[in-house]
């Protein structure tokens, strides 16, 4: 349980009150995005939001929606194969970016002789690997620990909606309708919509499914979500007009 | 002439982050777009390149908007923390939609010297879509333009000066400073003695780092009496940050 921060705004380089930072006896204090550590003991906000704090995993971090993605370690993203180069494909993970790195022996039952042939704009659900500001970041499609895709690979089909950072982060929570008040996709599955979705980090959602139809309407249903701002009860009023549009 | 200034955050959809800043009749938009990857001419081993662009309200921009940008982006780089990304670039295009009074005529340019007057509009609106746009700062900026106008025996200082005070002004500084009350910038122009200096830098100093009292969040205006004239730059940064945020964490 988060302690109540609801109010706490902060700006750049504001100065953050000592007896907010928790203390753990054993796990050292984790910083989430947003935070700087200035040493000794300093920690100041780099973006403008919300102060949240974890005691129990005693962790702080930045809660804010951010324009443009960065990539960190460990995150789940879409992206989109430009072209591939000697054992690797490119893969633009937002526009105006350097690529990233995803080696073409990284997926599930892969060898030299049997690999997947991603054409150019392929889409992929991958992990970053590794993440440093002075390389280009690297992806992988299989889960190094087990050597399964877990859910990683080639996405076939569908289309993928570009969504802001904060609705994607709020949509990969495990708990998206108490936690993230994003209840939408939830909410069209039980109208009776077959469809399955990828999340990606990255700020892009992809839809895939039989009927076109309902592809768009996945799609329109998060867009709306995302620019009006609504909340759980709004979107399911959302998905009662958008299912009622198509019928 | 004291015109409460006004912003709006986000104004434009497809960028990183944008805002439109609007003071004392001059209105700036500010779009910022970065980290991206940048040519390979800008590329800085170990920082971001700051790249400001300024277009001036009618036509294209001279040598006049080349001084403005060499200003802002020394300014904004010592903000912005650069370090976090290197070989990439930070892209700032402030846009001038309305100036005081029409400066060009017949789309020339009359009067060459008058720059500084809408160097803090500029700031501000190029610190809101920074921040906007989540681009990791050390601190934010706020700041503020005196003109030195001879009056009678005396001088006068005058913040925020109309075009008429300028005119007829002996000097003309704008000074910036950061939340942590440091001097970020000091450019000057005209003719002043150090003593007029300090005079001015006091006045600026009263007006962007008027004292707030931020305890984790919570504001105390420690100085409530003190004259309204001059506005708070720093609570009001605060203030339309804090709204912009409040509207995005909506479903918290």
């Amino acid at each position: 349980m988060a302690t109540d921060t609801k109010s706490l705004y902060v700006l750049p380089g504001d100065a953050i009150d000592k007896s907010l930072v928790p203390r753990h006896k054993k796990q050292p204090l984790r910083l989430g995005p947003g935070l700087r550590h200035i040493p000794p003991s300093a920690i100041v906000p780099t973006t403008a939001g919300q102060l949240v704090v974890e005691p129990r995993k005693n962790s702080m971090w930045m809660e804010y929606n951010g324009g443009r993605y960065v990539p960190a370690q460990n995150d789940l993203v879409i992206g989109q194969v430009q072209r591939s180069a000697a054992e690797l494909y490119l893969v633009n993970l937002a526009a105006h970016t350097a690529s990233a790195t995803l080696p073409q022996l990284a997926f599930e039952g892969a060898t030299k002789k049997t690999r997947p042939q991603l054409a150019q704009g392929a889409l992929v659900y991958a992990r970053v690997v590794l993440a440093n500001r002075h390389m280009d970041a690297e992806l992988e499609c299989v889960s190094a620990a087990t050597g399964k895709a877990e859910g990683l690979g080639p996405l076939t089909g569908g289309m993928a909606f570009d969504v802001s950072l904060g609705l994607a982060r709020r949509l990969l929570m495990a708990r998206s309708r108490d936690e993230g008040g994003v209840e939408v996709l939830e909410l069209l599955g039980a109208e009776g919509l077959a469809f399955e979705t990828a999340v990606g980090r990255n700020g892009r959602v992809w839809v895939g499914s039989d009927s076109p139809k309902t592809i768009v309407l996945v799609g329109r249903a998060l867009r709306e979500t995302d620019e009006g701002r609504l909340d759980v009860e709004q979107q399911r009023k959302l998905v009662k007009r958008l299912v009622r549009e198509m019928r | 002439m004291t015109v409460i200034p006004e912003a709006t955050l986000s104004v434009l959809p497809r960028a990183d982050g944008s805002a439109r800043y609007a003071h004392a009749g001059y209105t700036v938009t500010a779009s910022v777009n970065g980290p991206i990857e940048a040519q390979r001419r800008d590329e800085h081993a170990f920082e971001a390149h700051v790249d400001v662009v300024v277009r001036p309200a009618a036509g294209t921009g001279g040598t006049r908007e080349r001084h403005l940008e060499s200003i802002l982006e020394s300014s904004l780089t010592q903000l912005i923390l650069v370090k976090s990304f290197p070989r990439q670039l930070i892209q700032i295009v402030l846009q001038i939609e309305t100036t005081p009074d029409n400066d060009y005529v017949n789309t020339k340019l009359v009067q060459a010297s008058l720059n500084f007057p809408i160097v803090p509009s500029l700031l501000q609106a190029a610190v809101l879509g920074l921040i906007s746009a989540a681009v990791p700062m050390r601190a934010t900026a706020t700041a503020s333009v005196v003109a030195v106008v001879p009056q009678e025996e005396t001088k006068r200082l005058v913040v925020d000066p109309s075009p008429r005070d300028l005119e007829q002004a002996q000097s003309v500084h704008v000074l910036a400073f950061t939340s942590y009350d440091e001097l970020l910038l000091a450019e000057s122009e005209g003719d002043f003695t150090v003593k007029e200096w300090d005079g001015v830098y006091e006045a600026a100093l009263k007006i962007c780092c008027r004292p707030t009292s931020t305890k984790a969040g919570i504001n105390v205006m420690l100085d409530d009496s003190e004259d309204a004239a001059g506005s708070d730059m720093r609570q009001f940064l605060r203030s339309t940050v804090e709204a912009k945020v409040a509207a995005d964490l909506y479903w918290k």
